[in-house]
């Protein structure tokens, strides 16, 4: 029987007193689908039990186990360790205080999107007809990749792609919600007018929900509520 | 080989984080490029208004200093100049609709477009500059 | 906790004076678009129409004393000052600028920026009329 292919894991550690960082590795046994979670399971298993790890689902709907991979940010349940190199460099999530090893505060994430609104649209009530060929942004994991992946996010009063693609899904129906109070929190030099179009965030989203595209159209419904102000005219009521 | 534990940013975290090319898309790219040449061109803005500064120095400076302009190190100083100005330019031109929220859907082809012209341009302003 | 952050957020650069940002990237855009044609045409002039690309003295006087180049240069001087410190204010917060230390780098670039102008609008000044 030939040898099991093995892979050279080369994983952050810190811990929350604050000892590290630096990295550790670990050679782990490898298959054509392994994925980067199994391995770090594995680790932990086999070699390390201290080594710190986030997962729930173990099949990319949950959005926990987000992290950075040789650099790029993926879910570690869906990413196979197959092509991609050896050793590979696994990584916390950027943009985000770490508690430990690969585990970072999600309030950080949760904590933003909750201001802007959370769209809680079941497919089966169906939206507006109209939007029907829009996004689903209810099917964001909240999983953190866009707020690492985005350039400008390092920013920590920056609301980010998530909420800011969370605040144009609840403008576009509000269902309830104030319309204006969602624009006047998006409405600032660290909300919507801080993205420069680098649509690394859409990019990087594991459920495609393009928050670089919703933060352009956040824009333009901005403009469109604010420009009239701007020539006097009388001030339009946001859509409802 | 060191990185920077990915933390809260601040900074020069923030900075390096900017320094970090893995796993980047040609969005961030441009992105970055637009802050690099933005920020030369602030620098060089500056140091025109000192160079024209020699005017008030009469005809005898300035016609010096257009005869050291001449030289080649110069020549292609200029030439990068009109390419961070092109780049800075139509990439900002792509920035200012995309983030108007027009033409969302053709972010990619608008990045392209605005590559192919920066070529064009510079490749122009080269071949005026350098043989003109 | 989301509490924090909430507050973080409506403390965030909502002074009274401070012009919307709306308003802020708009004009950010504006000059913009603004500078894609004023330097192509103060490109043009300078270096495309010139015998060699580059005035001897007598010829930049000659050329900044027409009323139109005057008008043109004047308001490509604000333009790119306005543009270019907005500029760097931007990439200072992309950096974490907050706070008091914002407020006070951001009444620095405003001065720098209105010192810009002044001195530009001077050196014109100096060559149409009296050099």
């Amino acid at each position: 029987m030939s040898t099991p292919r093995t892979v050279l894991l080369k994983v952050f550690r810190s811990t929350p007193a604050g000892h590290g960082p630096r990295y550790d590795e670990f050679r782990v046994p490898v298959g054509p689908r392994t994925t980067v979670l199994d391995a770090l399971l594995a680790a932990r298993r086999d070699q390390d039990p201290s080594l710190a790890v986030r997962h729930s689902c173990l099949h990319g709907s949950c959005g926990t186990c987000g992290m950075r991979v040789n650099g790029r940010e993926v879910l570690a349940c869906l990413t196979r360790l197959d092509g991609l190199g050896d050793p590979v460099v696994v990584e916390p999530l950027a943009g985000l205080s770490v508690m430990g090893d690969l585990v970072v505060d999600m309030e950080g994430v949760y904590g933003r999107v909750e201001p802007a609104g959370r769209p809680l649209v079941r497919a089966s009530e169906g939206a507006r007809p109209e939007l029907e060929e829009l996004e689903r942004f209810e099917d964001c994991l909240e999983c953190g990749l866009c707020l690492s992946a985005c350039p400008v996010a390092g920013d920590p009063r920056f609301l980010g792609p998530a909420a800011l693609a969370a605040a144009e899904r609840v403008l576009e129906e509000p269902r309830g919600a104030d319309p204006k109070a969602v624009l006047g929190l998006v409405d600032d030099a660290h909300g919507a007018w801080r993205c420069h179009a680098a649509f690394e965030c859409s990019a990087v989203c594991p459920a495609g929900v393009d928050p670089g595209g919703a933060i352009m159209r956040l824009r333009r419904r901005l403009l469109a509520d604010r420009l009239p102000r701007l020539v006097g005219r009388y001030h339009r009521e946001a859509r409802p | 080989m060191t990185r920077t534990g990915p933390e809260r940013g601040t900074g020069g975290r923030q900075a390096s984080r900017w320094l970090d090319p893995r796993g980047r898309h040609l969005g961030t790219w441009a992105f970055l490029a637009n802050r690099l040449t933005g920020l030369g061109l602030v620098a060089y803005l500056y140091l025109h208004l000192v160079i024209l500064s020699t005017l008030l120095r009469g005809p005898e400076a300035w016609d010096g200093l257009v005869r050291l302009f001449r030289n080649p190190v110069f020549l292609a100083f200029d030439v990068l100049l009109v390419l961070g100005l092109a780049f800075h330019g139509f990439n900002g031109l792509r920035v200012a609709l995309v983030g108007s929220g027009l033409l969302v859907d053709r972010h990619k082809a608008l990045l392209a477009a605005a590559g192919i012209l920066v070529g064009l341009v510079s490749l122009v302003a080269a071949v005026r500059i350098f043989f003109g | 906790m989301a509490t924090r952050l909430q507050e973080d957020f409506s403390g965030a650069t909502r002074w009274r004076r401070r012009p919307r940002p709306t308003f802020a990237w708009l004009a950010q855009t504006v000059t913009g678009v603004l500078l894609l044609v004023l330097l192509t045409v103060h490109m043009v002039a300078q270096h495309l129409v010139v015998e060699g690309g580059l005035r001897t003295y007598d010829q930049v006087i000659a050329w900044i004393r027409n009323p139109v180049v005057l008008v043109v240069e004047a308001l490509l001087l604000v333009c790119v000052t306005w543009h270019g410190i907005a500029g760097v204010h931007a990439v200072l917060l992309d950096l974490g600028l907050r706070g008091r230390t914002e407020r006070v780098v951001a009444r620095i670039l405003g001065d720098v920026a209105v010192a810009t102008v002044l001195y530009g609008l001077w050196l014109l000044y100096m060559l149409a009329f009296r050099g």
